[in-house]
């Protein structure tokens, strides 16, 4: 069974393959079979090879897959192989079925855009290939064929209703920003490979384990690019800023792209090079630092904004950087488990706002809806239980387990300490404050007026209510198969990836301490609820005047741009350099290539003028040439 | 090596821009004043009667390329002929091919009427 | 093993025009020509199958059918094939006899095939003359056409000329030497009893020239373009590769395993005609208007790449020479062929201007035409940047530094010229609607598949060329 694993990305190349040859000429059923099917299919291979590995294990816990040797120069060999670990088995099966649940609810939701059902289906069958390319590399060359392949497919996504010239630029955004990640993560991999002269991963971790003393210049100075490249891709501080403006393209790609897989890449890499952090302590803790800094940050943003996906976005940001947390504080598994539960949830909830959106006409701001919940029944119980998860209210749902041992272990690792996890703490309290003003806003109150004027709403179709409902159920149930000590102790997932990952060892584990914490964590949970209830929904009104407090106002104006990192940047970088270009339009250096391009066309025109055509200069040509050629060969 | 034909490489260049210069001095010093009787080509004194240029009909070529493919069978068999013992059976296959190859081709010439004069 | 059964590929490479003579002077049947030298030319190639690996000794003393040999027949004859294919299309579309253009065809494969597996000078000379008097033929086949006439008369006066010239070469190699036979010279050479003298150096020298001039390279190139434009597009698909092609195969063979290279005079001046070659071909190709000529030029400049690989004059270099000539015949044969099935009765579709908005009209043509480009441009994915790449790592294996840059250098001036036709063709198309279209003809069913199947090949040896290079290892390490 392992044998298939090649099929797993095959499937999607092969759909979009066929999609860009003759996916004009195909009917929109057609378009959408091949398109949702190939997904589908790599899904069922997914299953398949996940139950044989798990049925029997490789030797060593990875099956590796050498499809062919691209080229074989000097040592560098990149190899189109696949490599299949825990780690890679977990991320592949959600990029999988996650995604496969996201092209179904695209067959209904891009129905009504007037063009580019193919084009679509295409990108999206790209992206998926080239996501599984990204998580099955056995090498750092055809990672980043992966890495560069997804950051291409989100430009494209971003950007798909290109015909309004904010969404291009919100792409050319998204693309220009996580470049710069990507500049690091390639440097770091020049450095590797001339340092241990290797990019298979699996022998550059033994190398480096025996090469680079730990906290050594040179594994701080390849884990911190690492990072670099890390950061951009999963939206962290300092490049989070692209992000939000990532929320132009259409809303399963949000949902498949910008939530539940590409930009949990940059987990994925640290937790893959995990090795390389471990040798450089200061940059774990660096890790760490970010993603706890990044999920206040982006919960405070999350606050105040009004488009419904915004706050879904900077929710993504601030989720993210939880598994950051996890990441720099040693707790693998923790990291891994709490993507696989964000992809469902988060997942859910761009279905589901996706699903108001179309019924509401494309409307996003939230202070233009309210009132769904009796419209829009199926779909409000389904956005509940994803915002019950996001907001990890206790027991009932997955995202409780999830997160809770995030924070349990930014206090309980030996790197992590008080601060971390106060900051991860409050991190809880903001996102159940934020996502259920989102849920009041949008589905209780009084009916506004347009959604008045849009009545009767009806509920979207069985392609959309399938995968909301799956999703729902995973939302609730996936938790279960990790269990904190104090409700059980379940280790399924963590003894899974402890196959391809460190395991991971607290410090202070007392059983008392983790149920205090525990509390902690769903009393923060649950006040951020209660909080929200008191002023969105028993006292109407009272957020209005809190806003209307001067310093509530700035406030507000402060996290509603994202804490001003944009106009910080376009002042610092975007402007200067913009001058820069200005004032250098016509500096030597142009002249250099202009005189470049002037010589060879001289030399073109000079040479153009041997070609006369007349019979007789050839022969002469060929006669000098031949004295010449012969002159040469005696003489030299 | 490379010493040793040095000089002649030097005459070569020497020889080479000596005749260029001559022919250029000439054509930028002499005086041009042509008239019909120097425009005439030289034939040793005669007076030239018409174009050089005449034409031929194409059939003599065809008639001059088949003669001469003929004539060098006759000068490739006549060798054979005279130690055809020697040879002996290879050397009669050898022979018994070329012709072959060379009947086919009059086969050719003959079906496609290279042969008619009208 | 019987020696005449090796020679079995060539004997049926030879029968085949004489079949088709016979054929014609009975019956002309245009599809009948063209389907027996299709089979004529598939058929040493099946046999090619079952004796590639038996390493055959040398037939004394004319030919030697190895490995190799085998290996560029096999690729001749196919590449001819690729050809017939594309004649019938293009032979449909003009007035008078159609038959005989097949016949000079698979002649002048013969005499290719007697080329790369020549061992002496006279074979060498004799294959070399066949494939030019048929050609001589092939480029002036639309007799009826003035620029077809002109450019034959013109390959006719300069190729015998050069030939004139390799015959005095072999004469003093001969002079020199004693012996006319390669594996005689080689073991003569090799031995370095002497210094080299002029007569022997002299003899290099000339035999250069009558090579290059078949290779076209600079100084010798000077024909190409007016050749190129006037011959009809299919004979100037042939012309590019299986002319050059055998000839390349033979200098490879003798260059390296024969110590022609080991005569540093001689490698010098093979390095100074590669670089004259690449740059002069990529400049003069910069702002050229015909297709045709731009990729006379082009071919020009490749063929200078190429003896980077030669000069390299290691294991490695001919492996390079090999791909990248396969890598090129696919190109090449593709892009003519594709300038060939656009054309039609009204026109020629080879001037760039034809192609403007091509894409709008047909966009897999010209996303094939695209490929083609991008293969010979060298842009990574295709079989081109495989075969570049494989020839840059000979030349600096071989520490041709100077070289290589300059071939660097001299593909970024060629990359702007491919990628000006590959925007001519994403161009909206012309506005003015009276203007009548061209390169607007639908494709034969046959015409379609070769091309489909020349553009899969390109991808899948960009891909994945480690099948094809181990058969070239395989082929290459046949000799010496």
């Amino acid at each position: 069974m392992l044998e298939l694993l090649w099929l797993i990305p095959a499937f999607p190349l092969a759909g979009f393959v066929a999609l860009t040859l003759v996916g004009s000429r195909l009917s929109r059923p057609e378009v959408a079979y091949v398109g949702a099917g190939s997904v589908g299919l790599s899904a069922v291979v997914t299953l398949l090879v996940g139950l044989s590995f798990m049925a029997a294990p490789p030797a060593g816990g990875s099956f590796v897959q050498t499809l062919w040797v691209w080229v074989d120069v000097a040592g560098f060999r990149p190899a189109f192989a696949f490599h299949l670990d825990a780690l890679s088995l977990t991320m592949i099966f959600v990029v999988t079925f996650v995604g496969f649940l996201i092209h179904l609810y695209s067959v209904e939701y891009m129905m009504e855009e007037e063009e580019g059902y193919s084009r679509f289906f295409a990108y999206m069958n790209l992206f998926v290939c080239a996501m599984l390319t990204l998580l099955l590399a056995d090498n750092l060359m055809l990672l980043l064929l992966g890495w560069e392949g997804v950051g291409l497919c989100s430009y494209l996504l971003i950007g798909f209703f290109y015909k309004d010239e904010a969404n291009s630029q919100a792409a050319s955004k998204a693309f220009i920003v996580t470049r710069v990640g990507d500049t690091a993560m390639l440097m770091a991999l020049f450095l590797l490979f001339a340092e241990l002269g290797t990019l298979d991963i699996q022998a550059l971790l033994e190398r480096a384990g025996q090469q680079f003393q730990p906290g050594s210049g040179m594994a701080t100075a390849v884990a911190l690019l690492l990072l670099g490249g890390a950061v951009g891709k999963s939206a962290q501080l300092p490049l989070q800023t692209w992000l939000p403006d990532a929320m132009a393209g259409p809303t399963p790609v949000s949902a498949l792209i910008h939530a539940a897989t590409m930009v949990t890449a940059g987990v994925y890499l640290i937790a893959r090079t995990h090795v390389l952090f471990t040798l450089a302590p200061a940059v774990l803790t660096l890790v760490a630092v970010i993603g706890t800094l990044t999920l206040l940050m982006a919960g405070f943003a999350a606050l105040v904004q009004s488009d419904i996906k915004r706050v879904l976005a900077y929710s993504t940001i601030s989720q993210i950087g939880y598994m950051f947390l996890a990441l720099g504080v040693g707790a693998w598994s923790a990291a891994l488990f709490h993507f696989m539960i964000h992809a469902f949830f988060k997942a859910l909830l761009f279905l589901g706002a996706g699903a108001v959106i179309m019924s509401l006409h494309h409307e996003q701001d939230m202070y233009r809806m309210g009132g769904l919940r009796r419209q829009m029944p199926f779909t409000f119980w389904c956005f509940l239980i994803g915002s019950g998860a996001l907001a990890a209210v206790p027991v009932v749902t997955a995202g409780f387990y999830s997160k809770d041992l995030i924070i349990w272990n930014a206090y309980n690792s030996e790197i992590g300490g008080v601060w971390l996890w106060a900051g991860a703490l409050a991190g809880a309290l903001l996102t159940s404050v934020y996502t259920f003003r989102m849920v009041f806003l949008t589905f209780y109150r009084e009916a506004t007026e347009w959604v008045r004027h849009l009545m009767p709403i009806h509920e979207p179709g069985p392609c959309v209510r399938i995968p909301l409902g799956v999703l729902a159920v995973l939302s609730v149930a996936a938790g279960v198969i990790e269990l904190p000590h104090t409700m059980g102790s379940l280790t399924l997932f963590s003894g899974f990836l402890n196959t391809a990952l460190p395991e991971y060892h607290g410090v202070h584990a007392s059983y008392g301490t983790e149920l205090l914490f525990e509390l902690l964590a769903a009393a923060a949970s649950l006040g951020g609820i209660w909080l929200v209830w008191t002023l969105v929904m028993a006292s109407p009104g009272s957020m209005e005047r809190i806003a209307a407090q001067p310093w509530a106002r700035g406030l507000e104006r402060l996290w509603f741009s994202g804490w001003g990192f944009d106009a910080l940047y376009d002042a610092l970088f975007v402007k200067p350099w913009l001058w820069c270009a200005k004032v250098n339009k016509d500096d030597f250096i142009d002249f250099f290539y202009r005189a470049v391009a002037f010589i060879t066309e001289t030399l073109h025109f000079v040479a153009s003028m041997t070609q006369t055509g007349a019979v007789r200069w050839y022969a002469t040509g060929i006669a000098v040439g031949a004295v010449v050629t012969v002159g040469l060969v005696i003489i030299l | 090596m490379s010493d040793a034909y040095l000089p002649i490489l030097l005459i070569f260049g020497v020889s080479a821009l000596n005749a260029v210069f001559m022919v250029a001095l000439s054509h930028i010093l002499n005086p041009r004043r042509p008239t019909p009787q120097k425009a005439m080509p030289y034939e040793s004194g005669m007076i030239p009667l018409g174009d050089t240029r005449a034409r031929f009909s194409v059939k003599f070529y065809l008639v001059a390329i088949s003669f001469i493919v003929f004539d060098l069978e006759a000068v490739f068999l006549i060798p054979w002929a005279v130690e055809m013992r020697a040879l002996g059976w290879s050397g009669f296959v050898a022979a018994s091919i070329f012709v072959a190859v060379l009947t086919a081709g009059l086969v050719y010439e003959w079906k496609k009427g290279g042969l008619d004069w009208d | 093993m019987n020696p005449f059964s090796a020679l079995t590929p060539i004997v049926l490479l030879g029968l085949t025009p004489l079949v088709l003579m016979l054929v014609i002077s009975f019956h002309r049947s245009h599809r009948l020509a063209v389907v027996i030298s299709l089979v004529g030319m598939a058929l040493p190639l099946a046999l090619l199958a079952g004796t590639a690996t038996s390493a055959a000794p040398p037939l004394a003393p004319l030919l030697i059918i190895d490995g190799y040999a085998l290996f560029y027949i096999g690729l001749l004859s196919t590449a001819t094939m690729v050809v017939v294919v594309l004649s019938y299309g293009f032979l449909e579309r003009v007035p008078g006899n159609r038959e005989e253009f097949y016949l000079l065809l698979t002649l002048a494969t013969f005499g290719c095939a007697v080329l790369t597996a020549s061992n002496h000078f006279i074979s060498f000379f004799l294959g070399l003359e066949i494939l030019s008097v048929s050609l001589y033929g092939l480029v002036a086949y639309l007799r009826t056409t003035r620029t077809a006439l002109e450019s034959g008369i013109k390959y006719l006066i300069l190729a015998a000329a050069s030939a004139a010239f390799l015959l005095f070469g072999m004469a003093l190699i001969y002079a020199d030497l004693g012996t006319m036979d390669f594996t005689a010279m080689t073991s003569v050479l090799a031995a370095k009893t002497r210094e080299p003298s002029v007569l022997l150096l002299g003899g290099f020298g000339m035999v250069i020239i009558g090579a290059g001039f078949k290779l076209a390279v600079v100084p010798f190139h000077m024909w190409a373009p007016d050749v190129y434009q006037g011959a009809p597009t299919p004979v100037t698909a042939y012309l590019t590769t299986v002319s050059k092609g055998a000839m390349v195969a033979l200098l490879l063979r003798y260059g390296q395993y024969g110590g022609l290279l080991d005569y540093d005079s001689v490698a010098s001046v093979l390095a100074v005609i590669a670089v004259l070659s690449m740059f002069l071909g990529n400049l003069l190709a910069l702002l050229q208007d015909n297709l045709k000529r731009l990729l006379a030029y082009s071919s020009i400049a490749h063929l200078g790449y190429l003896l980077v690989a030669v000069i390299a004059a290691s294991r490695e270099g001919s492996h390079a020479v090999t791909f990248y000539l396969v890598a090129y015949f696919i190109t090449s044969l593709g892009i003519f062929g594709i300038i060939t099935a656009l054309s039609d009765e009204r026109k020629e579709a080879d001037e760039i201007s034809d192609y403007r908005g091509l894409f709008w009209r047909r966009p897999w043509v010209s996303g094939a035409l695209s490929l083609m480009l991008f293969s010979l441009a060298g842009i990574p994915l295709t079989a081109g940047f495989v075969g570049k790449f494989y020839v840059l790592t000979a030349g600096v294996l071989s520490d041709l530094w100077a070289l290589v840059i300059l071939l660097v250098v001299s593909s970024v001036i060629g990359l702007y010229y491919y990628l000006r036709i590959i925007i001519t063709m994403y161009l909206s198309a012309p506005e003015d609607p009276s203007s009548p279209l061209s390169a607007t003809r639908r494709f034969s069913l046959p015409e379609g598949l070769v091309l489909a199947g020349l553009t899969v090949l390109l991808i899948w040896f960009g891909i994945y060329p480690a099948p094809l290079l181990s058969a070239i290892q395989a082929a290459v390490g046949s000799l010496a």
